[in-house]
């Protein structure tokens, strides 16, 4: 069984004042692996954020469904943990206090959510930062907290839109070799949005290239690169070669959309 | 050599938004003060204005000491206070829960709103004559008063500031499971608390202005009560260390509510 399977998901908005509607989605099918780490490329306004939001149940789609671990998708849930682009921290809520916010609502005692906040702080290398507030922490940290956040919750998936969209490039080197570590040592299914072909190919073990609107996807391309991956692999010949491909493949359809 | 850079050529507090060192803010807010009087000590010392229609600064400083001392203008002070304080706190009892509800279900606005939207701009003072038939020239009049110039007020700015929360936070919370009853819980409130917070701070300036329209109209204590008694007597000075007395607990509790609220939302200031 797989662990994510996107049947014919299609979505239309409606158009605004008598417009006509916008078709965001061309109906999308796609079935995801367990443990897989799934990247989707595509170029800005390719409904790749919509379709990742449809799989978490904050959109509904117009046509198809999503079946979770053989339960569909009606709304969103904690078995689907989501990291969004913007900074999404409660900011009335300390590090450690953002982390075990869906183990409380899960009513989870308090000693065994203080293990698992303990762990994840450890895990995104917060250690000292636990009761710090969200203001006072870099781009960068806060993103590391949604992460741990979503993770702590052990959902069966986790959804990434563009989360290290806003983040200088450093940062996001960075960012992208530590969730890799963490998914390396974890073994999670993740299902992450990117308009950056690099970071498609670097964190991914397979990668989705969608069209411009309205979205399908176009290629499903195998990554084969080993783990552990190491940041220096993105100068190598394998990686390039990958780079090439994908590149093509999306310069038609920024082309398009641009 | 060193070129002289254009912000030394002129004094930084000509520049639009610079900040300004906090013993010159400070300066500046006490020298007002001082010209204030000063412009007051001219009119009445000068006699440019007849003793009758305003006192001078020595003499309102003379009639407040002397109604402190002798006619026992704390009671009064004391009994305004509670009136405000008292229909403040009934108000907000009612508006809160209710505001933060109309912002949470759009059915619930959907249903209240325009009613609340409505009696805002009714008039508390205009209540007054009626509240007195109602409920006489007691306390109750006095605390419906404030009570009705308060509480639609609140309802509506809370229902706003809860309307408002940040909906990727919302988004976030029901991603990590929340349930209905937890995003109100646990994002809605705390989100908006300390915009409810500063919600209260305002309407409770205005309170003051309702109490003193109450006791000015049938009342036989209280601040307003000893302004009227006052014009009465065509005491000047009296009249006019009533309304400083006023200006002056604003200010305290003004500066209290700011106080609790940095306390209570440190994350909002961080």
């Amino acid at each position: 069984m797989s662990a994510v399977s996107i049947d014919k998901v299609s979505r239309t908005f409606p158009g605004v004042r008598g417009g006509q509607p916008t078709h965001a989605l061309t109906p999308v099918s796609v079935d995801i692996r367990e443990n897989d780490f799934v990247t989707i490329l595509g170029p800005s306004g390719c409904g790749k954020s919509t379709l990742l939001r449809i799989v978490a149940g904050l959109d509904e789609p117009s046509g198809g469904k999503v079946v979770v671990r053989g339960r569909e998708v009606t709304g969103p849930g904690a078995d689907r943990g989501m990291v969004f682009q913007s900074y999404t921290l409660f900011p009335w809520l300390t590090v450690a206090e953002n982390i075990e916010f869906g183990l409380r609502e899960k009513g989870m005692t308090k000693s065994a959510r203080e293990a698992i906040v303990a762990d994840y702080i450890g895990k995104v290398g917060l250690k000292g930062f636990e009761r710090h507030w969200p203001k006072q922490l870099s781009g960068g940290m806060q993103q590391r907290v949604a992460i741990a956040r979503a993770l702590a919750n052990d959902p069966a998936i986790l959804l990434l839109d563009e989360p290290f969209g806003a983040l200088d490039n450093q940062t996001r080197g960075l960012m992208q070799e530590l969730l890799l570590e963490i998914w390396e040592a974890d073994q999670k299914t993740v299902l992450f949005v990117t308009h950056d072909i690099e970071e498609a190919i670097f964190l991914g073990s397979r990668c989705l290239v969608m069209s411009a609107r309205p979205g399908r996807i176009k290629a499903d391309v195998t990554i084969p690169l080993p783990h552990p991956r190491h940041y220096r692999m993105k100068a190598e010949p394998d990686f390039l070669e990958l780079k090439v491909k994908l590149t093509e493949e999306i310069r038609e359809e920024a082309k398009k959309a641009a | 050599m060193d070129q002289p850079s254009p912000s030394s050529a002129r004094p930084a507090y000509l520049r639009p938004l610079r900040p300004v060192s906090a013993p010159m803010r400070v300066g500046l807010g006490i020298l007002f003060f001082l010209i204030f009087i000063a412009g007051w000590s001219v009119v009445t010392f000068g006699g440019l204005v007849s003793p009758l229609f305003l006192a001078s600064p020595v003499r309102m400083v003379e009639e407040g000491w002397s109604l402190l001392t002798e006619y026992g203008f704390l009671y009064d002070i004391g009994i305004t206070i509670w009136r405000v304080v008292g229909g403040f706190v009934l108000a907000a009892l009612v508006a809160v829960p209710l505001g933060v509800a109309m912002g949470a279900w759009k059915a619930v606005e959907a249903f209240f709103e325009p009613f609340v939207s409505f009696a805002r701009y009714l008039p508390a003072s205009a209540f007054i004559p009626l509240l007195i038939l109602w409920a006489g020239i007691g306390e109750t009049q006095k605390l419906l008063v404030i009570f009705i110039g308060s509480v639609f007020q609140i309802i509506l700015m809370v229902a706003v500031a809860v309307g408002q929360t940040r909906r990727d936070l919302v988004e976030a919370a029901y991603t990590l499971g929340a349930t209905d009853r937890g995003i109100v819980r646990r994002v809605l409130i705390p989100s908006a608390a300390p915009q409810i917070a500063e919600i209260l701070r305002l309407v409770l300036g205005w309170a003051w202005t309702y109490v003193i329209v109450a006791e000015l109209i049938g009342s036989s204590s209280g601040i307003g009560h000893m302004i009227v008694d006052s014009q009465a007597l065509l005491n000047t000075g009296q009249i006019i260390f009533g309304i400083i007395v006023i200006g002056l607990i604003g200010l305290i509790s003004d500066f209290l509510f700011k106080e609790a609220n940095r306390r209570l939302f440190p994350w909002s200031l961080a």
